[in-house]
């Protein structure tokens, strides 16, 4: 298909500039520029919307796709002077899996057409994000590229374009501090909870920030000493949360039960020492409290640890009930094996007695 | 003397549990499995016997309320059983005969002694020996454990009211424990005593017929043996 476009493009080009010994996709990209090049140069929408159409060409040599011509991705255009305004870029063009022309090698256009965003764009939502708002038109790079839109230190800033209430949270949340402001790459960004093209919506069983998979999403990193142990924070918050009855429940299937989201929050994390953490010790009674929890809660449920361990002395009374408990069931264990053990051997030696009798 | 119709001799046979008893005695095994049935699969939530005993009582919630209803049971059975000893001589005799003493202790080492060929003579007992003294306050302390710390896990808000949160915690982990250990007290001894071991295998009929034979008497509770056949 491509290279029948190449083709129409050639011929068509060839025919308008039949003297021309330049190779025609360059010939493309300059009588491109002959409009599109000049600085200011824009049209007024029926709308009254300006839109900019002048293209800086060294945004696109800066881009991954520096290689290619005007016409690869807009594709629609086939005469210079086109006609119809062209439609928007379909990066599936290239971008899918076994393609010809040494785009990566992917199929993450699948995950997004079953997302959320694509969902909303196959029903007809012109705002939902197609691949360009997110990865950058002229000026899409690599992902690794710190300038990408989607580097890891950009995707925040990126995905607020759009949720910009959300946006504002995250960035004075803990986790937002610590990217953007601390550069702690191992920070999670909005896509290392939600996902990256296969976003789904919150109440979707399958979304990373289910309440089913939830404690899953946040234990990639919280039960993980190599990533949160070196900034010192504890790692067996995850396996006292799953011994807890919230935890048990949520691991049966209850979707009601608390998650660590239920009481720390979600884009505003913050930790247990900030006066607005709903876990710090003031706001507990009200975070325990919420209507469909614990309504009435009160300033008993602070007293006392939240992440329970009975193995750890720290957990003080609890800890030594526990430890208590172990030891003497272990002794009731063998206590009782050695009795058996003894009885039975002690009316084996009746029997035998008994026989020699008889 | 009263007592003397309950002691008294039947064709070979002394009564041993009164139907009351044998009643009771039903309840209490049958509301004490469903209890550790349910209960060990929450304390096994993890493995696959948990996972299998959970699947098999339909689910995490169905666990829980077959769990509340057999510890409704065990409560009210608590409630009939010292009513019953204060409020009937028949209850109260019995009761008085199973308060422990010191010469309990003295039997128990007679008897460790006795499977270790030490001495050749068991311990001679009354109608309940150190066995059942042990497994019945066994039995009893740990209801009033598992009640107590078991109300306060099931009304949690109203307990976290009154609480701080770490004796609730507390009380998670007793109730626990507790539980486990005394499915160990009653699964292994009672069970071998009563069913696994040789002369009583498969099981001590008195639960069944509220008797025990005078052969089976001289043998296990001598005391009792020579007061009722007045033998020396």
């Amino acid at each position: 298909m491509k290279n029948k476009f190449h083709l129409i493009i050639a011929i068509s080009i060839l025919s308008v500039f039949p003297l021309s010994s330049i190779a025609g996709a360059t010939i493309a990209i300059q009588k491109c520029m002959l409009c599109h090049g000049k600085p200011g140069f824009k049209k007024v929408e029926e709308t009254g919307k300006v839109k900019e159409l002048y293209v800086n060409l060294s945004t696109i040599e800066k881009s991954v796709h520096k290689k290619k011509t005007c016409t690869d991705c807009h594709a629609d255009v086939v005469e210079i002077p086109h006609k119809q305004i062209p439609q928007k870029v379909k990066c599936i063009r290239c971008h899918f899996k076994g393609n010809p022309d040494g785009a990566p090698q992917s199929d993450k256009y699948l995950e997004y057409q079953e997302s959320i965003h694509g969902r909303a764009v196959k029903s007809g939502n012109r705002k939902a994000p197609i691949c360009q708002d997110c990865h950058g038109n002229h000026d899409s790079k690599h992902t690794k590229d710190v300038l990408s839109k989607v580097h890891k230190s950009n995707v925040a800033k990126t995905c607020g374009g759009c949720h910009i209430d959300i946006y504002a949270q995250y960035i004075t949340s803990i986790h937002g501090k610590a990217l953007l402001l601390e550069h702690r790459i191992e920070a999670p960004n909005c896509t290392d909870c939600h996902g990256e093209h296969k976003i789904l919506e919150h109440t979707d069983p399958k979304s990373m920030v289910n309440p089913v998979n939830i404690v899953k999403t946040c234990s990639h990193c919280h039960n993980s000493v190599e990533i949160v142990g070196k900034y010192g924070i504890e790692t067996s918050q995850v396996s006292t949360y799953e011994h807890s009855f919230h935890g048990i429940a949520v691991k049966f299937g209850s979707k009601t039960v608390a998650n660590c989201a239920s009481c720390h929050g979600k884009h505003n994390i913050a930790p247990s020492e900030d006066p607005s953490s709903p876990v710090n010790i003031k706001n507990i009674p009200s975070t325990c409290g919420q209507p469909n929890c614990h309504p009435g809660a009160n300033i008993n449920y602070a007293k006392g640890k939240m992440h329970v361990n009975p193995k750890s002395k720290q957990s003080g009374i609890i800890y030594y009930v526990a430890f208590f408990f172990k030891y003497l069931t272990l002794l009731t264990i063998i206590a009782l094996i050695a009795h058996i053990i003894l009885d039975l051997n002690r009316r084996s030696k009746e029997w035998r007695e008994q026989k020699k009798k008889i | 003397m009263k007592m003397k119709n309950h002691d008294s001799i039947n064709e070979g046979f002394v009564d041993r549990m009164s139907l009351n008893f044998r009643i009771q005695h039903m309840v209490l095994f049958l509301s004490l499995i469903i209890l550790a049935l349910t209960g060990l699969a929450l304390y096994f939530h993890g493995s696959w016997l948990g996972n299998l005993l959970i699947k098999i009582e339909g689910g995490l919630e169905s666990r829980g309320q077959i769990h509340r209803v057999s510890a409704i049971v065990l409560i009210f059975l608590s409630l009939y059983h010292i009513l019953h000893i204060l409020f009937t001589e028949h209850g109260h005799s019995e009761f008085m005969k199973i308060i422990p003493g010191v010469h309990d202790f003295r039997d128990s080492i007679q008897d460790i002694l006795y499977s270790l060929s030490l001495t050749n003579l068991p311990a001679e007992t009354e109608k309940y020996g150190y066995r059942e003294k042990f497994q019945y306050w066994g039995v009893a302390g740990g209801a009033f454990v598992m009640t107590i710390s078991g109300f306060a896990l099931w009304f949690k808000d109203a307990s976290m009211s009154i609480f701080p949160k770490w004796l609730i915690d507390t009380f998670f982990v007793l109730h626990g424990r507790a539980g486990l250990l005394i499915f160990f007290l009653l699964f292994l001894w009672h069970i071998y005593d009563m069913h696994l071991s040789p002369p009583n295998f498969p099981m001590d009929w008195s639960w069944l017929n509220g008797k025990i034979s005078l052969e089976k008497l001289k043998k296990t509770h001598y005391k009792e043996y020579q007061r009722i056949t007045g033998e020396k």
